[in-house]
């Protein structure tokens, strides 16, 4: 009778022993980028593990699958890719990893940019236009507002596959907006506006009446972060490598004149160059951003004609130590922009 | 004036949810214009009100504020809603992505080469469609996808076949098997069978302008080595990954159950003259074993081995070793890349006159990509004839691969052989390759960064 006991006993020590460590089992997840791996951590918190599978020094529309990233994908809970066709290596890993939990379609599949608005949405798609994204440009991550939707679509997304930390990843959730929100528009402006504050300015911000709506308060003054920051770059042109930077320059007022790139994704033709070196010296443009992963000779061939200044940008978090986090992916965007042209 | 606004709210709320093909009188095009007029008009309406407050109403201005921001929350709501129908996936998307692959190959020789297939026809100097592929796949279900190469081949310059090169079905998992071990995924039907790498890649995909000799000799070709060649045999592939031996490493198997007799160093095609057809046992086995490592997505290295096992009265057996690095930097990635790698197949088998003989062939190569446009490579092949392993054959290649973007690939090669074989000894032959690959082809790395 006592042996039959003490075995129940551990047959039930097992089993809770068992349920502990399911309910404190982590969440998997396998991200393209390391911009949303990085998103995903601060979100997920403690209750997730995220392995992001790009170098971040890497260009991200060309990054080799390999059997590592397949085999790391396997037993993961969920996988996040970008979209609109920036990162569509994915499909291969998500195919060759055999898990069916993070096929399209599966909530073990997130697209994290599921509904944040698209810019340069094409009405029509031709190869003979170059590397085109038929569900326009992707490099969307680049705009802070646009990050606050993506870290929303990722703490849903992890409610759902975990509910019993619900509050938990909605508390992370929110502690996230109000860290972004306070690096877009400095603490002190988001402290006097109270709680909703970091939301009336993003939609502000969005329609244009940040400034008016500040002036008519009185609060100007109070304006600080990344919008402060951003005041010096104000309708200021600049000449990019590829189309990476048209969210950036919308959210902080700069004026894309153009690309080295003739065609999205192919190398500038010299007559194109040319073309550039032309409008550049016509335009008076001090500053052109050439991601660290493309090849820098067309742009020191432009700046060497006409004394523009090459800023070679990193794009991804943790690309270089200067960008270990998001916050400081974009602070060091303005400030490498600000100080070329300055 | 609060009333005015929460006359807007309800208004907002009211607006039924955006979906497509709701309204079946107006054109969804139609629905989402005036949607996106209706919330430009209220947010119009809410600045207009806004100027009807009077100066220092801090009461009213705070109450108008959270009214407003109801009222842009909807806004968004809604433009979130127009954005995601704006994208939604229409109908047509079910259809299979197709991709069709051409090649084009000329050739200069400085002798007469004929085709040693059984239409012995004149190969040299001149140019040839070689092959077009076109390229089918699709989701089948959420259990399964599929995919198709349907080809039509050039036989060694006597008219066009048509040929299913492959035409299977994957399978990621079972309603009986929701969730499979070890990342297993099944392959049914005929496919390119996982011996070494080459035999793999597609002829468009080719980092040369001809198949490794290794491949079109052993492993097969239908209509000479000039043309499309290797093993690809109709059966069932299990591919999946094994415990890893070593820390950061990944252990992939493949093990196939495959038709026998289909392979060229079988003895299957003896059975219609000397044997009897019964010598062939049914079926076949291979096994791929790849290990492989890679350092921060720069340098990949992948160890293979591999197994083909045909039982029989007279079995055959090939042994294959194959080795592959490739060096891509994350910076400037476009423009610069190292492939090295090689292959090696011993062969276990009976030749015409029946004896047992173990031919053995190796080839190696070494690419380097100069810029975004120009690749250059070299490679050496060394094999002995299938059927008669004292008759040697050396060839030298070197190539020149330009790319104006992944889709359209020129190459230049220029081979040298040397052969125990007289008509094939000292040929030396200049290629000339041209390959276009259009469709709904996504954007893909070159075929050395996969």
């Amino acid at each position: 009778m006592k042996k039959s006991l003490k075995i129940i006993a551990l047959v039930l020590a097992a089993l809770t022993a068992q349920q502990t460590n399911a309910q404190n089992k982590k969440l998997k997840i396998i991200t393209t980028l390391s911009y949303l791996q990085y998103v995903t951590q601060e979100v997920g918190g403690d209750k997730v593990d995220a392995v992001a599978l790009a170098n971040p020094k890497q260009d991200p529309h060309y990054v080799t699958p390999t059997p590592r990233m397949n085999q790391l994908a396997t037993d993961a809970d969920l996988f996040i890719e970008n979209g609109l066709s920036l990162d569509m290596w994915a499909k291969n890993v998500v195919e060759a990893s055999g898990n069916p939990s993070i096929q399209p379609g599966s909530p073990g599949h997130l697209v994290a940019t599921i509904n944040v608005p698209v810019k340069e949405l094409p009405t029509e798609v031709s190869r003979s236009w170059g590397d085109i994204h038929p569900q326009g440009n992707p490099h969307i991550w680049l705009d802070p507002f646009n990050v606050r939707i993506i870290a929303g679509n990722i703490a849903e997304r992890l409610k759902q596959l975990d509910p019993g930390n619900r509050d938990y990843f909605q508390k992370r959730f929110d502690d996230y907006k109000a860290t972004l929100d306070a690096a877009m528009f400095g603490e002190e402006l988001i402290k006097a506006l109270g709680k909703s504050g970091g939301d009336i300015l993003t939609r502000k911000a969005k329609n244009n009446e940040l400034i008016d709506w500040l002036k008519g308060r009185k609060l100007e003054a109070k304006l600080g972060g990344w919008m402060k920051k951003a005041e010096r770059l104000n309708g200021m042109k600049i000449m990019s490598y590829h189309k990476t930077y048209i969210y950036f320059a919308d959210r902080f007022n700069l004026q894309i004149a153009g690309e080295l790139e003739e065609k999205p994704g192919i190398p500038p033709p010299p007559q194109h160059r040319d073309a550039v070196v032309e409008q550049i010296k016509r335009e008076g443009i001090k500053v052109i951003l050439n991601d660290n992963f493309y090849s820098r000779e067309a742009a020191d061939y432009v700046a060497s004609r006409t004394g523009a200044k090459v800023v070679i940008t990193y794009v991804d978090v943790g690309a270089v130590e200067a960008v270990d986090s998001y916050e400081k992916l974009i602070t060091y965007l303005i400030e490498e922009i600000d100080q070329a042209s300055s | 004036m609060s009333c005015r606004l929460l006359m807007i709210i309800i208004l907002l709320c009211s607006i039924p949810p955006v979906a497509a093909g709701q309204d079946g009188e107006k054109p969804r095009d139609q629905q989402l214009d005036e949607l996106r007029r209706e919330v430009i008009q209220l947010r119009q309406e809410i600045a207009g009100l806004r100027t009807q407050l009077p100066l220092g109403d801090s009461t009213q201005s705070g109450e108008l504020d959270q009214l407003e921001e109801r009222l842009e929350r909807r806004a968004e709501q809604l433009e979130n809603k127009i954005d995601a129908v704006s994208r939604s996936v229409a109908p047509i998307a079910f259809n299979p992505k197709m991709v069709t692959a051409v090649n084009f190959a000329a050739r200069s020789d400085n002798k007469e080469v004929i085709d040693p297939s059984p239409n012995q026809s004149v190969i040299s100097n001149r140019p040839f469609l070689r092959t077009v592929e076109v390229e089918l796949s699709s989701a089948v279900d959420p259990y399964a996808s599929a995919f198709a190469v349907i080809s039509l081949e050039n036989q060694a310059n006597k008219d066009f076949g048509i040929d299913a090169e492959e035409a299977y079905g994957l399978i990621k998992r079972l309603p009986v098997l929701e969730s499979a071990p070890l990342g297993l995924k099944m392959k049914i039907g005929k496919y390119r069978a996982s011996i070494g790498v080459d035999n793999k890649i597609h002829i468009h995909d080719l980092p040369w302008t001809t198949r490794p000799l290794i491949v079109s000799r052993y492993l097969g070709t239908d209509h000479g080595e000039f043309f499309e060649s290797g093993f690809n045999p109709v059966g069932v592939d299990f591919d999946f990954y094994l415990p890893n031996p070593f820390p950061g490493t990944t252990f992939e198997m493949n093990a196939d159950v495959v038709r026998a007799g289909d392979i060229a160093i079988s003895n299957a095609s003896l059975a219609t003259s000397t044997l009897s057809p019964v010598a062939v046992r049914q079926p076949a086995y291979i096994g791929h074993l790849n290990l492989s490592k890679d350092w921060s997505n720069v340098h990949l290295l992948n160890i293979g081995a591999s197994i083909y096992d045909e039982e029989g009265d007279y079995a055959t057996r090939a042994y294959g070793v194959d080795l592959t690095y490739k060096w891509a930097p994350a910076e400037e990635r476009e423009s610069h890349s190292i492939v090295a790698g090689g292959e090696a197949l011993m062969i276990d088998h009976i030749n015409d006159a029946l004896d047992r003989i173990h031919p053995y062939g190796w080839f190696g190569y070494l690419q380097y990509q100069t810029s975004y446009w120009l690749y250059l490579g070299a490679r050496y092949d060394w094999i002995e004839e299938s059927g008669d392993a004292g008759v040697v054959t050396r060839n030298i290649g070197l190539y020149a691969s330009y790319y104006t973007t992944e889709f359209l690939r020129f190459r230049f090669g220029y081979e040298h052989r040397q052969s125990d074989i007289a008509s094939q000894d000292n040929l030396n032959t200049i290629i000339f390759d041209l390959n276009l690959v259009f469709g709904s082809h996504p954007t893909e790395p070159y075929w050395v960064n996969r």
